[in-house]
């Protein structure tokens, strides 16, 4: 084909121009460290990112909120913990107060100290999250048991404190209310109780100095109520535990992924953009070469 | 020995003519829209004498012809009309994208849910709800943003469009021109070659803006008409279209040619004007699933809010209000603890309509349609781009073919010049010869 001398120039230029933005491109995304700049880059590589980051998004949060559920399982069963030891305390003095030599003063002094279990329970039972709302408390914010002044304690929080997201439709009750824990005993007698009720019978029944009677079977059953409650806290642990496991896991798998699909192969991207420059240097010499190539330059 | 002197002569004449068409091939051959052009040397045709022999009367520049082909600068116009409506789409397509994907705006519907999921986990925390609102600000504004890049695009658009057709309007005038320069120029002169090549070179720079069909008549001068040979006409004769840009009640843009009294609708499959009115056409349906994921979300997280209670136990209030525009969202709710995240009768620890809020959001896939959206907007960008390549090719080697044959190259010509230089002295030489003779002639005493 007969070539014209325009055509020499533009084809030169072209592929010229072309090797640039090959160069051009290959920089950017060794430089950036990704092979995306643009959702056309890879359109069905920018809609996964896009799931992707939405979905690393929503595991972020998920994985806070697993972390402070799982604080307040910690605070709930360290607080239960010292609940139990206040119990046996109770329990230890029921047996002791069954005793048959005590004197006045010492049923008074067993009295005494029951009164005092009493008040810590109640303040346990108020302790605070790290929310700054009660850690036993229901479905409102109020608090989670009243200790009128004289000292008796009852159950303020009832009801369902609210679940915590912790995965797409999964939730965890993180916390129970004062009801839950130290609420709905069955007594011996059939009735329905809770621990505070039974340590105040406990008192009374000690005071008046008669036999203690049932309250002593009504205190094991109330221990027994609050062992229950923390083991199932325990559980609950158990499965944010595995939850968190699998979140670390996902998120893993999903960087893994993110990284196949946006980050650069720098070997491969170095390699080219070498290629690349090579290509282009050496068409830069043959259309030197060959533009300087006219039959002029041999007329005189 | 005067038969001698005057071939000589016209030998002269016809070889100065060569060189000089040499010498304007070598000057214009980076001249875009030049054609290359020969002289035809003809014989000077001899008359038989009377004695029956034969008398020989020299050489004569007959005309000048231009090295064109119509067929492969009709493939240059097809090709360039093909190439210039995908390149329009991919410039266009590629500034949907940037604001589609600019304002990170799926990111954001995200972070407000994601805000929200994080409230859920302690609802009364105050800090909670006011990285909740914020984050309610940062994606309405990142739709207000979207929605206005989109209507600044489809401004820039129209001026776009508006800037062809008068292009487009003004080559028609000046091809009705060169039509009617060509109805007085002589065939076969220089003139008629220079009208010629402008004729090209404007039908070249038509087909750029759309895609035209064109027939000659003897006298070169062109008809072209719009789209295929049954398109509306833009140029017969001496008489050129108007051509109008015309955008519909629902956004779509079409094109009006007028001409003496008649008008039509052009509907252009190639040049600028094609890849507008499909620019047009993609702006338009973004907008509106744009619009429709702005509306469907702000009435979504109002319907959530409205139906629940505040931290302080009162009835829920609206979060977003829509403006002119469904893009056009501000936040009216102001107040962190009037995020209604606890449901009707609920306490202050209550989370249970955010737990709505998380279901209106996987009922109304917002972020999944706002990626959609900019992924089938990038997939059509990716295709097109592809697409823009391939033609590239082959118009570069329409222009490749039409210029090995209209081009001009220098080696050539450097032959032509030795050729026709080589000829020219000769010529001179053979009037000097007949010079000696007739002086030898004369010399007889």
């Amino acid at each position: 084909m007969r070539i014209a001398t325009s055509t020499i120039y533009t084809n030169a230029t072209n592929a010229m121009s072309s090797l640039q933005a090959q160069a051009d491109k290959l920089s950017t995304q060794i430089s950036t460290g990704s092979k995306i700049s643009k959702a056309s880059d890879d359109p069905l590589a920018s809609a996964r990112l896009a799931l992707l980051s939405q979905n690393t998004a929503d595991n972020t949060v998920w994985t806070a909120n697993i972390s402070l559920a799982q604080s307040l399982v910690a605070q709930s069963d360290s607080t239960l913990d010292s609940v139990q030891t206040q119990m046996t305390r109770a329990q230890e003095l029921a047996v002791e107060a069954n005793t048959g030599t005590l004197t006045d003063a010492n049923k008074q002094s067993i009295a005494t100290e029951l009164q005092g279990i009493l008040a810590s329970l109640g303040s346990l039972a108020n302790t605070k999250d790290a929310r700054g709302q009660p850690l036993f408390g229901g479905s409102g914010s109020d608090n989670a048991v009243n200790v009128a002044t004289d000292g008796t304690v009852s159950i303020a929080a009832t009801g369902n404190p609210s679940s915590i997201p912790i995965g797409d439709g999964s939730t965890i009750q993180a916390t129970d209310s004062a009801q839950q824990v130290f609420g709905g005993i069955t007594t011996t007698t059939g009735t329905t109780s809770d621990v505070f009720s039974i340590v105040s019978k406990l008192i009374t029944a000690v005071q008046t100095g008669g036999d203690i009677g049932t309250a002593g079977t009504d205190l094991t059953a109330a221990a027994n109520q609050v062992t229950n409650a923390r083991a199932s806290l325990g559980a609950r642990g158990s499965r944010l535990d595995m939850e968190a496991t699998a979140m670390t896991a996902t998120a893993t798998s999903n960087e893994a992924l993110r990284s196949s699909l946006q980050d650069t192969d720098v070997t491969t991207a170095v390699s080219d953009l070498q290629k690349t420059m090579t290509i282009l240097s050496a068409t830069q010499a043959s259309f030197t070469k060959l533009t300087s190539l006219s039959l002029f330059t041999y007329l005189s | 020995m005067s038969d001698l002197l005057s071939i000589g002569a016209s030998g002269v004449r016809t070889y100065q003519t060569a060189l000089s068409t040499v010498a304007d091939n070598v000057a214009n051959a980076s001249t875009a829209g030049y054609t290359r052009k020969t002289v035809d040397i003809k014989e000077v045709s001899g008359a038989t004498s009377l004695q029956g022999t034969l008398t020989l009367n020299g050489s004569v520049a007959g005309g000048i012809t231009r090295a064109a082909d119509q067929y492969k600068s009709a493939d240059v116009r097809q090709s360039s009309a093909d190439l210039a409506s995908t390149e329009t789409s991919v410039s266009w397509l590629g500034r949907i994208e940037t604001a589609l994907s600019g304002n990170q705006l799926s990111t954001r519907v995200t972070a407000f849910f994601t805000a929200g999921q994080s409230l859920a986990a302690d609802p009364t925390s105050t800090a909670a709800r006011s990285t909740m609102l914020e984050s309610a600000t940062s994606a309405a504004s990142a739709l207000k943003a979207t929605g206005q890049a989109l209507d600044q695009i489809t401004s820039d658009l129209d001026s776009t469009g508006d800037t062809a057709v008068t292009s487009l309007n003004g080559l028609s005038a000046s091809l009705a021109k060169v039509n009617d320069g060509l109805s007085k120029a002589a065939p076969g002169s220089a003139g008629a070659a220079q009208l010629l090549d402008q004729r090209d070179s404007v039908l070249e720079q038509m087909s750029a803006l759309t895609d035209v069909s064109v027939t000659t008549d003897s006298a070169g001068r062109a008809t072209v008409k719009m789209g295929d040979s049954t398109g509306p006409t833009l140029v017969t004769g001496t008489s050129a279209a108007v051509v109008t840009y015309v955008r519909n009640a629902s956004g779509n843009v079409s094109y009006s040619v007028h001409r003496d009294a008649e008008s039509a609708i052009a509907s252009p499959t190639g040049g600028a004007l094609a890849g507008i009115a499909d620019s047009a056409q993609q702006i338009v349906s973004a907008r509106a699933e744009i619009n429709r994921v702005a509306t469907s979300f702000t009435t979504g997280v109002n319907a959530v809010q409205t139906q629940g209670q505040t931290l302080d136990g009162t009835a829920g209030t609206a979060m977003f209000a829509t403006g002119t525009t469904p893009t056009d969202i501000s936040v009216v709710l102001t107040d962190p603890r009037g995020i209604a995240a606890a449901s009707v009768g609920g306490g202050a620890t209550d989370n249970s309509n955010l737990t709505a809020l998380q279901t209106a959001r996987t009922s109304g896939k917002y972020e999944s349609a706002l990626a959609a959206l900019t992924t089938s907007n990038a997939a059509t960008l990716s295709a097109r781009t592809d697409v823009a390549t391939a033609q590239s090719a082959i118009r570069d080697s329409a222009v490749a073919a039409r210029d090995s044959v209209s081009g001009v190259t220098l080696d050539d010509e450097a032959v032509d010049l030795l050729k026709f230089q080589q000829a020219y002295q000769a010529s001179s030489r053979v009037i000097q010869t007949a010079r000696d003779i007739f002086q030898s002639i004369l010399d007889i005493r």
